[in-house]
């Protein structure tokens, strides 16, 4: 059988797709990464081309396809407690002022997106367990989101290796882990704390539930994303939060090229965005 | 523990769109009194190639700083010759918010607006042309250092002038190496001009 090649041309066109499907947009420097994966699913799927495939990833019904292939092309990589500064943040500033201004008995709402295999929004949880003892007066909601169903499952599965673990203190990891199977097993508590869901920023009825939240956790996604994504996913964002709430991104990015509706709110601990109250 | 687990369903219950999501009923909504309406309708309308009036038409009016900017997301995916005309047209506001918010996003179509740059670098109003130069800053076009050399070498007004030899500090070659000369004799009483200049000659002498 002849060697299945991805010429330039394809390439370019298998890159425009995605980036229209998805919003993540390959830069050139991708070219070996986006090829292996494709190459693997035309073998796996027989297609024998990338012409072939291309042709039943287009016009495929179901959208399986692309879903696995989605769920190769992104990047998982995270793990418990990083960039804690905001969650100290979180707990320090953001959910006091929150809960000053709260009407009604709501559940403060917390989104964290992308949830990758669930370290974040598990630590968000914790943080909130330890170090905020408000917690114990107010009820709270976390949904954690991805594009990538495989991930999801292994967020809801809450089994971690040695390196996601590294930067939790002992002492938690203690309190709500078990060693079991070769890596460490989250607690049950903590897995039912949090929702996961799978959502396309880039698609409309997807996100169009989404919400009421509070606070939103977006860190590293939307250095993947090109200009035009980026906006969408902060128009997305702007509709999802309550007026008052807050966005908190990586700590190398910034809306301030992105979008104009946030206001900066510098705290002791992190710089992070809000949708202010007068907004509607 | 005191999390509520939402399970499956994150949505919240009410929901806030239940108007027709046609073309049409969409161009409608783009007027409805609430913002949020107003906001959904022109996100949706993104996939409506005939809206591009409608929503040009609704950003001049547009009270509510949010609804803009999901209208220039939008146009800024419909991208077509109306769409940028209308972000022109936005230039011209006498409002800066609307005015930065459509230099934001025609940085963001460097294909569309790189063949209006020459007109718009030559319009009558020196506010326009200004601006013209804001939005060059980030379109990465092989043609941004000669359309300032044009600005610089022809332009008779200094501000139009300080912004585009503010730029070419951070673009020029040995192409401009003469009409920043010149720039510094058109305008021999404006010192920013001749630190702007100086700043940029020393840029193209250093290797």
């Amino acid at each position: 059988m002849a060697e299945i090649s991805i010429s330039q041309e394809e390439f370019l066109k298998f890159r425009e797709f995605f980036y229209r499907k998805t919003g993540i947009q390959f830069e050139d420097s991708k070219r070996y990464f986006v090829d292996k994966r494709l190459l693997e699913r035309i073998m796996e799927t027989d297609s024998g081309s990338f012409r072939n495939y291309f042709i039943m990833l287009r016009f495929e019904t179901t959208g399986d396809e692309l879903q696995t292939l989605t769920n190769l092309m992104t990047v998982n990589e995270t793990y418990f407690f990083r960039e804690e500064y905001q969650f100290k943040c979180l707990v320090n500033s953001i959910l006091p002022e929150i809960l000053g201004g709260k009407k009604g008995s709501g559940p403060i709402r917390i989104w964290s997106v992308p949830s990758s295999s669930g370290e974040e929004a598990y630590s968000i949880a914790m943080y909130l367990l330890e170090y905020w003892p408000e917690i114990h007066h107010c009820d709270v909601e976390i949904i954690s989101s991805d594009i990538d169903t495989r991930i999801i499952s292994q967020a809801k599965r809450g089994h971690y290796s040695a390196r996601s673990i590294v930067n939790l203190p002992k002492e938690l990891l203690y309190k709500y882990f078990r060693y079991h199977d070769g890596g460490y097993q989250i607690c049950d508590d903590l897995r039912q704390a949090v929702a996961f869901t799978k959502v396309n920023l880039m698609k409309p009825t997807d996100v169009r539930g989404y919400r009421d939240f509070d606070v939103i956790f977006c860190r590293n996604l939307l250095i993947y994303f090109d200009d035009l994504s980026r906006r969408h996913a902060a128009d997305t964002f702007y509709d999802a939060l309550n007026p008052g709430g807050f966005l908190c991104l990586g700590h190398s990015e910034s809306m301030s090229r992105i979008s104009s509706l946030y206001q900066v709110r510098k705290f002791s601990d992190a710089v992070v965005y809000h949708k202010t109250k007068e907004t509607k | 523990m005191p999390f509520v687990n939402p399970k499956e369903s994150p949505a919240t219950e009410h929901d806030e769109r239940k108007r027709l999501r046609d073309c049409a009923s969409l161009e409608l909504q783009l007027t409805d009194p609430s913002p949020a309406a107003r906001r959904w309708a022109a996100k949706d309308l993104a996939n409506c190639p005939g809206a591009t009036s409608a929503l040009v038409a609704q950003l001049q009016n547009e009270p509510e700083r949010s609804v803009r900017a999901v209208i220039l997301t939008s146009l800024t995916e419909l991208g077509d010759d109306e769409a940028i005309a209308g972000m022109v047209a936005c230039l011209r506001s006498e409002d800066a918010a609307i005015r930065n918010e459509a230099i934001e996003t025609m940085k963001l179509l460097p294909n569309q607006v790189s063949p209006i740059m020459a007109n718009l670098l030559d319009d009558p109003d020196p506010d326009v042309r200004i601006f013209t130069v804001n939005i060059l800053e980030s379109l990465r076009s092989q043609n941004v250092e000669e359309w300032l050399k044009t600005v610089i070498l022809h332009d008779d007004h200094v501000n139009v002038c300080a912004a585009a030899v503010d730029l070419l500090g951070e673009v020029a070659t040995s192409a401009s190496r003469e009409a920043l000369q010149g720039l510094k004799e058109r305008f021999p009483d404006e010192p920013f001009i001749a630190f702007a200049a100086d700043v940029a000659l020393k840029r193209i002498d250093t290797p």
